[in-house]
């Protein structure tokens, strides 16, 4: 069975009672084949997102990015970015490519991967630590969807609790929701994101809606995010919120690493203690003790 | 434990001036070890700023264009009660925390998709819409072939174990049935001692034993049974018939006196030990039970 894109056109050519009600349509009585159709609803809510990333990035991540493209049709690539550039030069780029809002992921090391969520001329950013991170394209994902369908976004209610969580949230909504009658979404609405908090992290989840009474199939892709720091600026200034339980990998490499040195150092101080401890005599024994001591006849016999 | 902070000049703390100006403040204490102590780190909680920049980006839109819903997760199926769960425990325990996003994602669809319904907005893609997938026909594929894979892989290891166990039960049936064999060997060889040393007299362990006699004792008492004379009958014929009630007779009459129906020679009379007047050749009886084998 084939797959063809199904456009929806529309013979609506009034332009002058634009002031109606964008769903009302009134056809002319004459209509003018030269004037090009006009879209029957108009997209408003003009939300542009970038989505790159630096260079030195694993082919989980790379994947990951590729997914948030795929899911998001309001949303722009653009080619890795130098790591010697600044961050704030990522302003610059969203200003060329006229985008709003930009996700950037930063990989260190090759290992940990950092993801920035950004407004981008004036707004606030987020970076996370990103963790966890599982790609659509894994064979236990077995849901799909429409590719640029308008998400339903849900969010745990822990979100409503603190001010930097409400934040986020908004950041959120903007970011990953689809605009409404965008050119490249699709009509229909069958697939949520959750967003919920656990052990202060924020678990992304794709689901498929199979059904109108709930039931639900995993699409993908899904990943933790760890705030680290919510900035004023965007990818810059002041410091609104430090996440305090937040703990850089490195650290976290370092503290597994002393944990396992600290069975090897142990064993080498118990070691030292009973090398000290041992005494080296374990009892005095006088020399003299032997002179009194008469040879027994058998003894003699095994001389002589 | 009282923690002293670096002076501003960035003297040694250990120097005696240092130490000296320090007890005199009486920041050290006086008995103990003193030690070290960092000062509690700050972490940035701009509470009012982050107020600020949320007015700031908040866009006054319409439900329908944001599409963001808060709410607890469903209740759990069956059960009304929820896991009590927290934080850290929750986050290890995958199985516990992907059911609560599940329930999330179901509570938020329901409570989406009917507020969508009332707006009269489509959501349910009909049969013959048909448009690009997020994810291609070749990797449905896929996955679909995975998962049969693990439904057959299920099935294959239910047969074998059915399989397995039924080859033990078979085993196992095959080893009692020697284990019988080798017990009644066991018991032809010591019935066979036993006549052969003269206590045993009859040779009726030679006569295929039990079953068959069971059948003949059996039916035997069958024939009677139902030739029997009705229950009233039976009853009468104890209290009145055959000279009357027992109950009251006399017992040691002449007749019971006499009886001499419970004495057996052997054991009233027969020497302790074997009797010897009952040999009888091996070769014989070795040769009637090798026939019969």
């Amino acid at each position: 069975m084939g797959k063809r894109k199904h456009k929806e056109i529309s013979t609506n050519s009034d332009r002058v009672s634009s002031k109606k009600d964008d769903n009302e349509v009134v056809l002319e009585p004459v209509v003018n084949s030269d004037e090009p159709p006009i879209k029957q609803t108009k997209w408003t809510n003009k939300q542009r997102v970038l989505i790159f990333s630096s260079r030195g990035i694993s082919h989980r991540a790379r994947h990951l990015m590729i997914d948030l493209r795929t899911m998001m049709p309001h949303s722009k690539s653009e080619s890795k970015m130098d790591r010697k550039d600044k961050l704030f030069v990522i302003n610059e780029v969203c200003e060329m490519k006229n985008c709003n809002k930009c996700i950037f992921f930063e990989a260190k090391k090759k290992m940990d991967l950092y993801m920035w969520a950004s407004n981008c001329p004036r707004g606030p950013s987020v970076k996370f630590l990103v963790e966890n991170v599982h790609t659509m394209s894994e064979l236990k994902m077995t849901g799909n969807c429409l590719k640029g369908s308008r998400p339903l976004l849900s969010f745990d209610k822990a979100f409503d609790e603190e001010p930097h969580w409400s934040l986020m949230k908004e950041l959120f909504t903007q970011i990953f929701g689809t605009p409404n009658h965008h050119p490249k979404s699709q009509p229909f609405f069958d697939h949520v994101f959750t967003f919920s908090i656990s052990d202060n992290r924020i678990w992304f989840r794709n689901y498929q809606i199979l059904e109108e009474d709930g039931s639900l199939a995993e699409i993908g892709p899904r990943f933790v995010l760890n705030p680290i720091r919510i900035f004023e600026g965007s990818f810059g200034g002041a410091t609104l919120y430090q996440n305090p339980k937040y703990v850089s990998p490195n650290l976290h490499r370092r503290l597994l690493r002393r944990q396992v040195a600290q069975k090897y150092v142990n064993r080498v101080q118990s070691k030292k203690s009973l090398e000290e401890r041992k005494p080296e005599f374990t009892y005095t024994s006088d020399v003299t003790d032997d002179v009194f001591v008469t040879i027994q006849p058998e003894d003699s016999k095994q001389n002589g | 434990m009282v923690d002293f902070h670096h002076s501003s000049d960035s003297e040694a703390l250990d120097s005696d001036e240092e130490l000296q100006k320090a007890f005199a403040e009486g920041r050290l204490k006086s008995t103990g070890l003193n030690v070290e102590v960092a000062p509690p780190k700050q972490f940035i909680n701009n509470v009012s700023g982050m107020k600020q920049k949320l007015e700031e980006i908040e866009q006054s839109l319409d439900w329908t264009e944001r599409l963001d819903l808060t709410n607890d997760p469903a209740p759990p199926p069956g059960g009304g009660t929820e896991p009590t769960e927290e934080g850290d425990e929750l986050a290890n325990n995958d199985f516990k925390r992907e059911l609560r996003f599940y329930r999330q994602a179901q509570a938020s669809v329901l409570i989406g998709l009917s507020q969508l319904h009332k707006k009269g907005i489509k959501t349910k893609r009909p049969e013959d819409y048909f448009a690009e997938m997020a994810k291609s026909d070749v990797h449905m594929k896929k996955v679909r072939e995975k998962l049969l894979e693990k439904q057959q892989n299920i099935e294959n290891r239910d047969k074998a174990r059915k399989l397995r166990e039924l080859r033990k039960y078979g085993k196992k049936v095959q080893q009692d049935v020697l284990q019988k064999r080798q017990k009644e060997k066991r018991e032809m060889l010591e019935a066979v001692k036993k006549f052969r040393k003269g206590q045993k007299n009859k040779l009726d362990f030679l006569e295929e034993k039990d079953n068959k006699n069971k059948d003949k004792g059996q039916k035997k008492d069958k024939q009677d049974k139902l030739h029997q004379p009705n229950k009233k009958r039976q009853y009468k014929n104890q209290k009145y018939g055959f000279g009357g009630q027992k109950k009251r007779s006399k017992l040691n009459t002449k007749q019971s006196s006499a009886d001499m129906s419970s004495f057996n020679i052997k054991v009233n009379q027969g020497r302790p030990g074997f009797n010897k007047s009952k040999k009888v050749s091996c070769i014989d009886i070795l040769s009637v039970y090798i026939m019969k084998l």
